[in-house]
């Protein structure tokens, strides 16, 4: 059965992915500050014919421990969304995607500013909706309550419904109707009304209506009531597997759940990321992935590898001794399984389990050739495990461009990817539907 | 003299819609065109007023920016490099810690060019200043050479010399640091507004001053009710600079109405004498321009710019918004305890 083509996102982090890529010779340290840096990593991907450009984000410093968080490059960036709107007026086609937090702001400034990113960029806007998790957050807003996860996700639902009404408040043709003697058609404006639990909502936008309808919505919901959400509002899931298996599993649940929402399973896209280290030979990638590995600071690999232990500390064991037997715990288990499991059959010490794992922070890396790389890609597009990946070079510029002038056209030759973008808009590009 | 613009896709009359009316005014492209020939004929910022933060109940305003102001004013700075742009931001509609960020990413992307108009709370005048207090804090999260970038000794940034806020007071509870570096300007320039209130906290907190009247008197008068209160706070003539809202009405007056701000009309150069003698008479560093109409923006920037260039008033220097409007950039506080040393 014909697949159709993949959807490829290019995930931007200042220096890169790999934990260490600020320290590599080929990564500029202060990208985190530098607009023009982003300006060009964005003209980039759009020169691969990438869907989307993709940023994060957390209302915080991301480390507690200032001697840790010192050591690592991702302390401080731009806001995600005045980042996104300085990138949507110098590209043309590709979709920006940013992230922010239904937890720490209001439906009224949020969908204010989408609306406002999908005007500038002509219908490229997305949101990646999350709910805030980290206690650092909480602290910066420690005055406004802090909120368990179910609350968190109870307030995301009326957050979203409530941007969603915002969004179609306003139609098309509201402004400047032909002959008319009013600055606006009022038949076109609908306001809101908005009573719920969390928020109280009134007005509409001062916005013409978006280009693609409304803004593309992205989740990358990994517990049940996320996926839910996912399933009834979101035009694509970015999820973090390792394995083959995981990454199939996730995709034909989150599908599975479109069909009670009136959806058609094209109509969300599974995104999961990929880390690919690509050179011309495979001993290149290994020798780039090598250098890479070897700039981690172990303070900074064995504490991220704890935390994807889900447990305290490991300092207290010798770094090229094994992992200690460990008790299994309830949070994300199958990734502690994971790590363990490829200890044990590699014989590897904590501190090379900790390169490992911290290297690509936890997510799919793939080290090899063009074609390797493209097999893999094209293994989990057609076995059902993905639409389309979420590219996540381990250092800007040269890990993007390595993949735009690598990968992209291997792809391109096996047919799984576009040479040039259906549309103008995110939504066309993407090919789903605007939910009714 | 001082000489700023306000933004708007046709004009501030609010029947200028009737004359040039186009969708195409809402654009971003025609906005960029303003601020750009805004920023050729040597103006020293752009004002995004976000009509103080109201929002619309059911209709729309001809006025506003079809645009969230902050977000506007990111896309604008990438395509201007010298213009400052000072954005209007309510206090009752962002938390302190995402407004920092904003306004602080705004610097990075403008290189130093970015302001923040405090749209304060009504009637909670005590809540703004501790706002107004944690924002300009959080700014001073790291100092200026925080970030070390020292690949070889894998040290990113000096931990010593970043500073973890811990603010607990009556309103707020933040505590830090911002995610975001000490910006070029060390903080965006703070504007204030003050009118039905809010002299407090434009005398403690303004750097740049934005004064509203709709006579010559009521603008003297106002001068001077700030520059009374900037003394009771303690503050230096020289910390701040005072701007006043103007409209300019170039050659026949008819067909123009009355709204809340100043109407100065007449030829180029009486208008640019009427703008000399009020600058004088309430000790004004310059003007905020509202044209009424874009054709009425074009006759300013083509025939009172240079009549007020011939006079010697323009020609603002720097590329940085404290630069061009002549305030100082803002030490670090520990740079100024090292000092003080």
């Amino acid at each position: 059965m014909s697949r159709g083509q993949m959807k490829l996102g290019a995930f931007l982090m200042a220096g890169g992915h790999h934990v260490a890529a600020w320290r590599h010779p080929d990564a500029h340290a202060p990208a985190g500050t530098d607009i023009d840096h982003f300006i060009g990593l964005a003209q980039l991907a759009e020169r691969g014919k990438f869907d989307m450009i993709f940023v994060e984000d957390a209302a915080a410093i991301r480390e507690r421990n200032p001697e840790m968080a010192s050591q690592a490059g991702r302390s401080t960036s731009f806001e995600p969304l005045s980042l996104l709107a300085a990138l949507a007026v110098n590209t043309t086609h590709i979709g920006l995607v940013a992230t922010a937090s239904t937890t720490y702001t209001e439906p009224y400034g949020l969908a204010r500013a989408f609306a406002t990113l999908d005007q500038l960029s002509g219908g490229r806007a997305g949101w990646n909706l999350v709910t805030s998790a980290s206690e650092l957050e909480a602290e910066n807003f420690a005055s406004s309550g802090l909120r368990p996860h179910s609350e968190r996700y109870e307030r995301a639902q009326e957050f979203a419904d409530a941007a969603l009404a915002l969004w179609d408040g306003v139609e098309e043709g509201a402004y400047l109707p032909a002959g008319g003697d009013s600055f606006a058609d009022r038949s076109k404006l609908h306001p809101l009304h908005h009573q719920g639990k969390h928020f109280a909502v009134e007005g509409i936008l001062e916005s013409p209506r978006s280009p693609q309808g409304r803004p593309i919505m992205v989740q990358a919901g990994a517990s049940d009531v996320g996926k839910e959400l996912a399933a009834r509002t979101a035009d694509v899931v970015f999820a973090a597997s390792q394995t083959k298996a995981e990454a199939q599993a996730y995709y034909a649940d989150v599908k599975a759940r479109l069909g009670k929402y009136g959806r058609s399973t094209d109509d969300l896209k599974v995104m999961p990321g990929i880390s690919p280290i690509v050179a011309a030979t495979e001993d290149e990638a290994k020798a780039k992935q090598r250098a890479l590995q070897e700039l981690i600071p172990d303070a900074v690999g064995v504490a991220l590898l704890a935390s994807y232990l889900s447990i305290q500390d490991l300092s207290a064991y010798p770094l090229d001794g094994p992992l200690p037997d460990m008790p299994p715990t309830n949070l994300i288990q199958s990734r502690q399984q994971l790590i363990i499991d490829l200890g044990r059959r590699e014989n590897l010490s904590i501190r090379e389990l900790a390169r490992h794992f911290a290297g690509a922070r936890g997510h799919w890396q793939v080290v090899g050739t063009p074609v390797q790389i493209a097999d893999a890609m094209e293994e989990r597009f057609l076995d059902g495990a993905a639409d389309g990946f979420n590219v996540m070079a381990p250092i800007f510029p040269s890990g993007l461009e390595d993949f735009v002038t690598l990968v992209v056209p291997e792809l391109r030759r096996r047919g799984l990817f576009r040479s040039d973008y259906e549309g103008k808009t995110l939504r066309d590009n993407l090919g789903v539907a605007a939910l009714t | 003299m001082i000489l700023g613009y306000s933004l708007t896709p046709f004009g501030h009359h609010p029947a200028a819609w009737q004359q040039a009316g186009d969708t195409q005014n809402l654009s971003f492209g025609s906005l960029l065109r303003q601020a750009a020939s805004a920023e050729e004929a040597g103006f020293d910022f752009i004002l995004l007023a976000d009509r103080l933060g109201q929002r619309p109940a059911q209709d729309l305003s001809s006025v506003a920016v079809p645009f969230e102001p902050s977000l506007l004013a990111s896309a604008l700075a990438t395509r201007t490099s010298r213009i400052g742009i000072v954005v209007a931001a309510a206090t009752r509609q962002h938390e302190p810690y995402n407004l920092a960020r904003r306004f602080a990413s705004l610097d990075w992307i403008s290189k130093g060019r970015g302001g923040w108009l405090v749209v304060p709370t009504p009637e909670d005048e005590t809540r703004d200043l501790e706002y107004v207090d944690v924002v300009s804090a959080l700014w001073d999260s790291w100092e200026d050479d925080a970030f070390l970038y020292d690949k070889a000794a894998g040290r990113f940034f000096d931990p010593a010399k970043m500073h973890v806020l811990n603010h607990n007071g009556p309103h707020f509870s933040v505590r830090g640091p911002l995610n975001v570096n000490r910006s070029p300007q060390g903080k965006p320039v703070v504007a204030s507004m003050p009118g039905d209130g809010g002299w407090e906290l434009a005398a403690k907190a303004g750097e740049l001053l934005l004064l509203q009247a709709k006579t010559p008197e009521e603008l003297v008068d106002q001068a001077g009710i700030m520059l009374q209160a900037l003394q009771a706070a303690g503050r230096d003539r020289q910390a701040v600079r005072l701007v006043a809202d103007i409209v300019p009405v170039i050659g026949d007056t008819a067909g123009t109405q009355p709204t809340a701000a100043l109407h100065l009309a007449g030829t180029p150069a009486a208008i640019a004498d009427r703008m000399q003698e009020l600058a004088a008479a309430a000790s004004l560093d310059g003007f905020t321009i509202l044209p009424p109409t874009l054709d009425m923006a074009a006759r300013f920037v083509l025939e009172v710019v240079p009549e007020l260039k011939r006079r010697g008033l323009l020609g603002g220097q720097g590329t940085t918004l404290r630069e061009r409007l002549g305030l100082a950039r803002p030490a670090h506080p520990a740079a100024r305890r090292e000092t003080a040393r």
